[in-house]
């Protein structure tokens, strides 16, 4: 009985380490006119929004999108969350992730976070805002 | 030498295995090199979303072309 034991252990760890190393990739799979739109829009906006963080009127918050911390950038942060919003949603759609939108916009934000320049505004996991 | 199996670590130890191996529900981002499971038929690669969302933020930074971002296979566009 315990060799019986013993190989479903081993059968469970060599399944799990399958999994574990297995590297499940995610793509847009098809570039509809919506997501390029929202692509371009950010990318002709990357400047602009640079500029906000670096004089710290906007931040990125833990949940992938950007805050205002100024009136005036609040336009820019509209529009840039919208297109955000597109994106994730449609890596969500076509790579069958529909339930899992918050994970997505949270993995988006940690890269934001390990992007972000030195005296920019980011909001990290337990909420806090840095610097 | 008789074995209770239900109070056999190994026995405990693959129930365990089972348990997460079949999907379970867990709520925040992992480890980055360990998969997750959101619900029980949806398993997310938290390392390979990372780097599409790395590709992604590239390509808007400007540092990547559109092609990084599309399936490699020469799937859609």
């Amino acid at each position: 009985m315990k060799h019986i034991s013993f190989r479903i252990f081993f059968m469970m760890i060599l399944v799990l380490s399958a999994t574990t190393l297995w590297a499940e990739s995610y793509h847009i799979k098809q570039m509809t006119p919506e997501v390029e739109a929202a692509l371009e829009s950010r990318r002709e906006r990357y400047d602009q929004l640079s500029r906000l963080k670096a004089s710290g009127a906007v931040g990125e918050n833990n949940r992938g999108y950007v805050v205002a911390f100024s009136d005036a950038a609040a336009g820019v942060v509209s529009l840039e969350n919208q297109d955000r919003r597109i994106i994730y949603s449609t890596i969500a759609q076509q790579n069958n992730l529909g339930g899992a939108l918050e994970t997505i916009e949270k993995v988006f934000a940690q890269v934001q976070r390990d992007k972000a320049q030195p005296g920019e505004k980011v909001q990290m996991d337990n909420g806090n805002w840095t610097p | 030498m008789k074995v209770n199996i239900f109070y056999n670590p190994f026995t405990i130890a693959a129930g365990l295995l089972c348990i997460v191996a079949s999907g379970c529900t867990v709520k925040a981002v992992g480890d980055p090199n360990r998969p997750i499971t959101i619900e029980h038929h949806i398993t997310i690669d938290v390392r390979g979303l990372k780097d599409t969302a790395t590709n992604i933020e590239d390509f808007v930074s400007g540092d990547k072309s559109k092609e990084d971002l599309i399936n490699k296979k020469g799937e859609g566009k």
